[in-house]
């Protein structure tokens, strides 16, 4: 287990917060590490800045989650990692498509030459939509609170993607089934960012797998050719047990 | 005939490797693709009468790379709920080893028929998960119950039984003894051990204890089955710390049939059971070994 020292904590909507720390480390968009509060939980948490200063974004949910939200400029935090296949990287014009907290593995990838569409259930929980810079934002909420109402295809339709070289997606599962089954059709490059319960983070309890990939270690980032095989995915999950569920969407 | 077949209790086998109960065996996809991948066998992971969540994470510890303590805490979805990842793990055509663990004669025997069953090709016993009270180890270390777990499964159920044995007890040859109804052993389970996190002054398990594995057991392991198979010389299957053909070879040297593979899919990724099949033929047919077989306790002295 490592640990560091938190040298920020920014507000970033009512209910997500961004824990700044140094970890020289090399890590990845798209790559996450296990975050330990001791005595509490650990939890998987997806990197929202990748240069020798770290940060991750998080909401509360759970008591883990909850006990990083409360860490101050000059907690500890420990960690393991960094873990996962990364988002592949272009030069040239791209889009991201993120729900909820999905913007926070999406981040890192903001460039000028970035647009993106960012979805939310209301306007206050937009996140990093002002961290585009230079590109085209497009928001979108459920309760049409900014931007579009509706969900990100509502926004996506309205868009010519032919001139991306890459689309990355990350949200909850039935976005992006959503996404993926708009994108399906076209010849469009995309890349998703998949969840699921992580116990180990080290591809052995099986917890994370999705048609016999470990998305702690295959993914959580694969390519829409990978989906295109999956059974698993929009449809079935297991829990904390091991027990099958069906996703109803 | 491939110099790698072997078999084990009269399950036929391609080669000597089986994934190890607990990694990567709760989904069915994942152990079909465990299988499609060059995995002979696959043991499920423990299953028990009724769903369990397991214990909070953290649930494993890494050790340089190679190693790791993990006390997952017996997780699973209850015998009853598993029926559908049987299934699709034998879409690979390969035999699947039901694993489960109770606390009674009674229930092992209920859960292994349920197994059986769902076209389980031989049950394994765990009598040796050393994390969770009231099963496994606690369980396995007590010679009667053992004997009468062991005698009950073997009355209820047609296939082979395998019985897995714990490293943390002061004798395994007499619970070994006392499982002698079993038709072959699973030798080793984890070693109990602990890490603690001086920065946070803590353990890292939220269990505080859980089982050592990887590398660093594997003269344990080596030992138990050595002297086991000396002793009884009954079939057993080599676990623990497996990582390279040499290691597999030592296994079977010492009296394995076949072995187990658990950690070294952390190190070397699913990857493992192609890589093993590589090294371990090619180290036989450079040292002139024409099958599994002949070379089974080859290094046994009496
Ligand atoms: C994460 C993890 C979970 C395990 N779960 C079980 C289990 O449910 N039942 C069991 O009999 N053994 C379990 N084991 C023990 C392994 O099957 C094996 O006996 C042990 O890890 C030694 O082999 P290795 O060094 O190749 O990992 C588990 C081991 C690990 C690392
Ligand atoms: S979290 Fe355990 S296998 Fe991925």
């Amino acid at each position: 287990m490592m640990h560091s020292e938190v040298i920020d904590v920014e507000d970033n909507t009512p209910t997500v917060k961004t824990i700044y720390f140094e970890w020289k480390q090399e890590a990845k968009p798209g790559q996450f590490i296990m975050a330990w509060v001791p005595g509490t939980g650990e939890i998987p948490i997806s990197l929202s800045s990748t240069d020798t200063i770290k940060s991750i974004t998080v909401k509360s949910y759970g008591p883990a989650s909850d006990a990083i939200t409360k860490l101050k400029r000059g907690s500890r935090i420990f960690f393991r990692g960094p873990y996962g296949r990364p988002f592949s990287t272009v030069s040239g014009p791209a889009l991201l498509i993120g729900g909820g907290s999905g913007m926070a593995s999406l981040r890192p990838l903001i460039t000028k030459d970035t647009d993106a569409i960012v979805s939310a259930r209301t306007a206050a929980e937009l996140l990093f939509s002002d961290r585009i810079m230079g590109g085209k934002l497009f928001e979108v909420t459920d309760d049409g609170s900014a931007g579009i109402r509706g969900n990100p295809i509502d926004a996506l339709s309205t868009i010519d993607l032919e001139k991306y070289k890459m689309t990355y997606v990350c949200g909850p599962e039935i976005m992006l089934k959503k996404v993926f089954d708009f994108l399906n059709r076209s010849q469009i490059r995309a890349e998703f960012a998949m969840e699921r319960l992580m116990k180990c983070g080290i591809g052995v309890c099986d917890s994370c797998s999705v048609d016999g990939f470990q998305l702690c270690r295959d993914g959580s980032i694969f390519s829409i050719e990978e989906l295109r095989g999956m059974t698993e995915f929009g449809r079935t999950k297991l829990t904390e047990s091991g027990k099958r569920i069906y996703l109803n969407y | 005939m491939n110099r790698l077949n072997t078999q084990i209790s009269g399950i036929r086998l391609d080669n000597p490797f089986i994934l190890a109960s607990g990694i990567l065996d709760e989904n069915g996809y994942t152990m079909k693709r465990v299988l499609d991948e060059g995995a002979a066998a696959v043991v499920t992971k423990s299953i028990g009468i009724s769903e369990r969540s397991g214990y909070r994470t953290p649930v494993v510890v890494e050790i340089d790379g190679r190693n790791m303590i993990n006390a997952i805490g017996l997780a699973n979805p209850g015998i009853d709920n598993f029926g559908e990842e049987m299934k699709i793990a034998r879409e690979s055509m390969k035999p699947v080893i039901g694993s489960v663990f109770g606390s009674t004669a009674e229930e092992f025997a209920q859960l292994s028929m349920k197994m059986e069953a769902y076209g389980a090709s031989a049950i394994e016993l765990n009598l040796s998960c050393p994390h969770v009270k009231g099963f496994g180890q606690e369980v396995g270390s007590d010679p009667d119950l053992v004997e009468s777990i062991v005698g009950e499964v073997k009355r209820s159920v047609k296939i082979p039984v395998f019985a897995k044995l714990s490293p943390n007890i002061s004798d395994m040859l007499e619970i070994a003894k006392a499982a002698e109804k079993a038709d072959a052993y699973v030798l080793i389970n984890t070693v109990k051990a602990m890490a603690i996190d001086i920065y946070a002054r803590m353990p890292v398990l939220s269990n505080s204890f859980g089982g050592l594995s990887g590398p660093c057991i594997k003269p344990v392991g080596i030992r138990y089955v050595y002297e086991v198979k000396r002793e009884t010389g009954k079939e057993i299957i080599g676990v623990g710390g497996i990582r390279t053909g040499e290691d597999a070879l030592e296994y079977i040297m010492a009296g394995a049939s076949c072995v187990e593979i658990g950690t070294a899919v952390h190190s070397d990724g699913r990857d493992i059971f192609k890589k093993l099949s590589l090294e371990t033929g090619n180290i036989m047919k450079s040292e002139k070994i024409e099958s599994i077989g002949e070379i089974i306790g080859a290094a046994i002295r009496r």
